[in-house]
């Protein structure tokens, strides 16, 4: 038995098990959809298992320590890399500015089968923010303020951005360049049809043009009972990104489609330094509804098929990934313990002591002076 | 400075002290090179008369060290930001780097100075490449304003410092087996002896690496929001980190020949190579999400 395991453990087999790994690490470059991810977990789990069986078998590891520990190190990270696979999550969020996070805002949601978090005792509200821009529109810094409740239940403001995520329960909301503006609706059906239309739940698909991608993403509408004035936005597709691209369309309940271009105002330059700030920006809502196309300014209603619609005021939206994987601090320490052992291993067997004294040889290849002198020999 | 060298150089002032930096690297690889060729042959204890080469040697690299740290000092300051973002940049910093521990380790170590022939026109590489570069200035992302980013930096770049002078070791066992050079490296010790302090180096750099990797993976972490996504960089530096490992093992359970060993830690050194200067090329930007 003990042979056996013994043999699980060769270095042999370790050698083995890095080629496959680097297999599976070249087909995983840029994460291909067409390749499936046992081509790293079997290889880590083939590692795993062999390194577990060297840890217990082989003397030329267990029985120095700081070679022990770095072994011991790149098991844990192998294995809470799998539990982080397991319980992670991946998810993007736009919300707009004044609203409260919600988990059902999350969409393109990636998670692992064992995700227990804490998601529904998330609670922040968006804030504004700005972007810098330098000459060249080139995308600086972002400041995102986001309020939240303080131990006392008072709302305190915080500055996230870029590298500064938002820390929730475990969840990392990581602002993103993906933002932009959305106009703020309300639509007031007429009377004399509204008692007889269902009105459809809170969100309402509208397509929208996404930065990257051209995927369906919702328009958030405040509920109403039928019949009653319904308020919402809708995220206009990503600012500066598609700034000559501002159009969305949207259905009321109990209307037609309506296509909607916001012209906007915010003092964007190509040529000099800028920032990005909904508070600096103004925008006229052109209204598109079967033959008619009126122009809106904030405060405005058109008197459309179905309904009145009003064009509140412009606000923006902030786009965020949220990213969730509870081994995050545990697999950092593995790797310092780690790389600390093999620190100390190689302390250990080298000290500080340099070869000062060189060792001639009298041609190639021929000893002159003890390896061991000067390298510490061959087992280096 | 003259108006005519005004005129070429434009507002990268920096320029000057690369071009000197340069020069003295040169004029050292050239000295060492004109030195082991005069040592060849000579009786062992000739030795310390007939190494002063080795004292210039020393003196030169550490004045082209300090020229090239005043250039990224100029330049630094000219454009506001670190050495981090183009290819120009990151040339000239790892000339700094790399130049900084050679010199540390060609004073420390007598015993493996005839090396120097082998890693300082490694070194040229860079230096000629720098010099087909334009000295433009990127902005730096939103995402380079981290500290982490420094911890990945640096213990790369003392990665690729132990990994040259591994390589400079290797590169006289391979060579010291040919008729041509030969007699060149006869001051210097046994294959045996070379190969242990190659591998002592490179297990150093296999250190460095696993650091860089770790400092990386939290900055990823902090910048975009994940800390591994086999992007260009990643994909290509973890294949250069189990090369390395894998290599270790080889060399200890296999017992290869020296000079198998020694193709390995070049083919290590090539790697690392590729992925520190040659991502830039087949990948967009050198890490994804960084725009
Ligand atoms: C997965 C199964 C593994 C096994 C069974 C294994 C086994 C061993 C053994 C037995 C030694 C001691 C060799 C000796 O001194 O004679 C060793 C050393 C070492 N291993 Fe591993 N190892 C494994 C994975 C890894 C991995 C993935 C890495 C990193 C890529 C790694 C890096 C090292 C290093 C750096 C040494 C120190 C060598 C030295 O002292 O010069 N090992 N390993």
């Amino acid at each position: 038995m003990i042979l056996k395991i013994h043999a699980l453990g060769s270095v042999r087999l370790a050698l083995l098990g890095m080629v496959l790994l680097a297999i599976g690490a070249a087909l995983s470059y840029n994460n291909p959809v067409s390749t499936p991810v046992w081509v790293l977990v079997v290889p880590l789990a083939f590692l795993a298992i062999n390194l577990l069986a060297a840890i217990a078998t082989n003397p030329r590891i267990n029985r120095r320590g700081g070679l022990l520990v770095f072994h011991i190190g790149l098991l844990a990270i192998i294995v809470l890399a799998g539990i982080g696979r397991l319980t992670h999550l991946d998810a993007q969020l736009e919300i707009t500015e004044g609203s409260a996070f919600s988990p059902q805002d999350l969409t393109e949601v990636n998670k692992g089968p064992f995700h227990f978090g804490a998601l529904d005792q998330i609670a922040f509200v968006q804030g504004s923010y700005t972007v810098e821009y330098a000459a060249g529109m080139v995308r600086g810094l972002t400041h995102s303020q986001v309020l939240m409740p303080d131990e006392r239940g008072r709302l305190v403001t915080k500055v996230v951005g870029d590298d500064r995520p938002l820390v929730l329960e475990g969840y990392r909301f990581y602002t993103t360049f993906n933002k932009g503006f959305a106009p703020v609706l309300t639509w007031l059906p007429d009377p004399a049809i509204a008692p007889g239309i269902a009105l459809p739940s809170m969100h309402t698909e509208v397509r929208v043009p996404r930065a990257q991608d051209a995927q369906e993403r919702p328009a958030s509408v405040q509920s109403a009972a039928p019949g009653e004035a319904i308020t919402g936005t809708v995220h206009m597709p990503s600012y500066p990104l598609f700034e000559y691209k501002q159009d969305s369309a949207w259905t009321p309940p109990g209307g037609k489609e309506i296509k909607l271009w916001l012209r906007l105002k915010t003092g964007l330059r190509e040529d000099a330094p800028w920032v990005l700030d909904g508070k600096d920006a103004s925008g006229v809502l052109v209204v598109n509804a079967g033959a008619r196309r009126v122009e809106l300014q904030p405060g405005e209603t058109v008197q459309l098929e179905g309904g009145r619609l009003r064009f509140e005021r412009l606000t923006s939206w902030m786009g965020y990934k949220v990213f969730y994987d509870p081994t995050l601090h545990w697999l950092f320490v593995s790797a310092m313990v780690a790389i600390i052992g093999l620190g100390t291993h190689f302390w250990s067997r080298f000290g500080v002591r340099l070869p000062h004294t060189p060792a001639p040889s009298t041609g190639a290849g021929l000893k002159a002076a003890p390896a061991s002198e000067i390298s510490g020999g061959r087992g280096l | 400075m003259s108006d005519a060298i005004e005129n070429f150089i434009g507002p990268a002032t920096e320029l000057p002290w690369l071009w000197a930096g340069l020069a003295a690297y040169a004029l050292a690889t050239f000295i060492a090179v004109v030195g082991v060729i005069r040592t060849q042959g000579r009786a062992v204890g000739a030795m310390a008369v007939s190494r002063s080469h080795e004292k210039l040697v020393l003196m030169i690299v550490a004045t082209g060290v300090a020229l090239i740290a005043i250039a990224l000092a100029e330049r630094w300051v000219r454009i506001g930001h670190g050495p981090f973002v183009n290819l120009f940049e990151l040339l000239m910093s790892q000339l700094f780097s790399l130049g900084l521990v050679f010199t540390l380790v060609y004073w420390r170590m007598p015993v493996l100075r005839p090396s120097a022939v082998v890693a300082l026109p490694l070194m040229g590489v860079l230096g000629g490449w720098v010099l087909a570069l334009q000295p433009i200035d990127t902005p730096l992302p939103p995402t380079y304003h981290n500290d982490w980013l420094w911890a990945h930096v640096g213990l790369g770049k003392i990665f690729l410092a132990l990994s040259l002078m591994g390589t400079g070791l290797a590169g006289v066992i391979l060579l010291r087996h040919t008729q041509r050079f030969a007699a060149w490296f006869r001051q210097m010790p046994a294959d045996e002896v070379l190969d242990g302090l190659a591998w002592r180096f490179m297990l150093l750099a296999f250190i460095f690496h696993s650091l860089m990797l770790t400092a990386g993976a939290v900055w990823a972490q902090d910048a975009w929001g994940r800390y591994w996504a086999w992007d260009a960089l990643e994909t290509s530096s973890f294949l250069n980190w189990l090369l390395l490992g894998a290599s270790i093992h080889a060399r200890l359970t296999y017992r290869i020949p020296i000079r198998v060993g020694a193709i390995a830690i070049i083919a290590v050194f090539i790697f690392a190579f590729i992925t520190y200067f040659g991502t830039p090329f087949y990948s967009e930007a050198a890490h994804k999400g960084v725009i």
